[in-house]
């Protein structure tokens, strides 16, 4: 079996697509719940496991959505700035290396 | 008439007119009490607590915990009892026998008649409540923060509290629920409990609930309720804050979401115990009393972490009988955003599984983070902007509970002088 990866979930807002088109980037959104856009970066074990070590209000959402939430939104801003610059949503061991 | 609470015995108030009360006390030791204990004191005088008087003395609490009952054989799943260290007991030379009067806010709460006091081996009182005796359980970790020592008698309130605004409007005891109920013809009525910022999911819960407790009831006039009894005691960083919780459930039904012949919210003051099971019996108590008529189970009911299986609530309620549980459980399966239906469905209904998007409020919460409002059909527009409402009002610009929330926010509940 593949191993599982776990969604942080960027909830797009106006701002955040803003910086999206200005990027070229707007594609990447992927449209959730009724149409709410927003961009997914996955993490594996060892991530998750360091983001919630990192993060003490994070929480993994075990029973329900199996992604990491809570993350407080200036870690998410940042987050989406690391997606923006390298153009791409793997970017996860980049943006944990400063932690 | 008697209103009969849980157990078969009658609800009533131990509640003291001011001027007696003034009397009563007179000369009487004064203990202050923290706010777990005056939250207590009033369940079990205003009767949520019925057929507790007091706090429990030994034999009670024992019955607790070792086969779920009191000592006269009433279904009951948490212990309610009253700590003191030894040394305070000898310091205030407090012995069995003694009335002493509890404060709060310095101020006199109630009067306790102490008839027992008593120790117990709390890792074991943990085992046979919570499943475990693991410090990191919220609800062991209270427990064996305990004193050492326990205090059981009867409990009189000679103070009645200050509701402070806005949860003066949900403060509804037993005895006055039962008449709300009366007058609104309520044949059944469905409790949801929560300590959540309602998410169309959560809504959706209660609707099918309340389908569910209609069964075979006619329909030519409205005859079932769904009452929201929201829990409000000690909280955790990164809750909904409390004016929140009860505003915004209390906005489904004026919005229209809900209907006035239909619903109603109102609050339960308790601190989370987290013990799953136990709790779902314990909630099934106290829903007694309030009169209802049935009670909705989702999955984990009062559960943490990974401690229980999310069903093993269920599988306790359906060992007890109706006459000892005098209550109908209503078991919840959870609802869904299925965008091929376009709707909020049931994992029990819809069959476009590999389609299905699950939320949670844990979700919501995180895009609400990210300041996004999310689309109507998953959170109403309504209760979104009055989290924003009162994240500004009463939280300090955040809906979710901080530190400095906890430090400044206005109290539930005031103890003020006692007037005669
Ligand atoms: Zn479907």
């Amino acid at each position: 079996m593949a191993e599982e990866k776990y969604p942080i979930n960027l909830w797009v807002n106006e701002e955040r697509y803003d910086k999206l088109q200005k990027a070229n980037l707007a594609d990447m959104c992927a449209e959730k719940l009724a149409g709410m856009k927003v961009i997914q970066v996955f993490a594996n074990d060892a991530q998750k496991d360091k983001i919630l070590k990192v993060f003490p209000t994070a929480k993994f959402d075990t029973a329900t959505t199996r992604s990491i939430e809570l993350l407080p939104k200036k870690v998410k801003d940042a987050i989406f700035d690391k997606v923006i610059e390298k153009q791409n949503p793997d970017i996860l061991d980049d943006f944990l290396s400063a932690y | 008439m008697a209103e009969i609470g849980h157990g078969g015995k009658e609800i009533v108030e131990r509640i003291l007119e001011p001027a007696e009360a003034a009397e009563k006390i007179k000369g009487l030791k004064a203990i202050p009490i923290r706010s777990q204990i005056a939250n207590e004191v009033i369940d079990i005088s205003y009767g949520w607590f019925t057929p507790l008087q007091g706090f429990m003395n030994k034999a009670d609490a024992d019955g607790v915990c070792r086969s779920t009952q009191l000592a006269d054989g009433t279904v009951w799943s948490i212990p309610i009892i009253f700590d003191m260290t030894e040394a305070q007991i000898s310091d205030y030379g407090i012995k069995e026998g003694d009335t002493v009067l509890l404060t709060y806010m310095d101020n006199p709460m109630a009067i306790f008649e102490i008839e027992d006091i008593w120790s117990y081996d709390m890792e074991d009182m943990c085992q046979c409540i919570f499943g475990t005796a693991d410090q990191k359980h919220p609800g062991v970790l209270r427990t064996c923060g305990y004193k050492e020592k326990f205090l059981g008698g009867k409990i009189t309130l000679v103070n009645r509290p200050k509701i402070n605004p806005p949860y003066d409007a949900y403060f509804i005891p037993p005895l006055e629920m039962r008449k709300k109920f009366k007058e609104k013809g309520w044949q059944a009525s469905v409790v949801h409990q929560t300590r959540n910022v309602p998410h169309t999911g959560h809504e959706w819960l209660m609707k099918g609930a309340w389908a569910q407790a209609y069964g075979g009831l006619p329909i030519e006039k409205p005859i079932v309720g769904v009452l929201v009894n929201a829990i409000i005691g000690a909280k955790r960083k990164g809750d909904y804050i409390d004016e929140a919780i009860i505003l915004c459930q209390d906005e489904l039904r004026k919005s229209g979401y809900f209907a006035d012949y239909n619903h109603m919210t109102s609050l339960t003051f308790w601190d989370m115990r987290y013990a799953g099971p136990k709790e779902a019996i314990f909630h099934a108590c106290i829903r007694v009393n309030l009169g209802l008529t049935h009670h909705m189970y989702g999955r984990d009911h009062a559960g943490v972490g990974d401690y229980y299986d999310p069903y093993d609530a269920h599988r306790l309620l359906q060992s007890i009988p109706k006459e000892k549980l005098n209550i109908t459980p209503v078991y919840s399966m959870n609802w869904l955003y299925c965008p091929h239906c376009g709707e909020i469905t049931n994992e029990g209904l819809c069959g476009h599984k590999k389609e299905w998007q699950k939320f949670s409020g844990t979700l919501i919460r995180s895009i609400v983070m990210d300041g996004v409002k999310p689309p109507r059909l998953i959170f109403r527009p309504e209760v979104f902007d009055l989290v924003m409402e009162c994240a500004e009002k009463y939280g300090f610009g955040s809906p979710f509970v901080t530190d400095k929330y906890l430090e400044n926010r206005t109290p539930v509940f005031s103890i003020e002088p006692l007037s005669a």
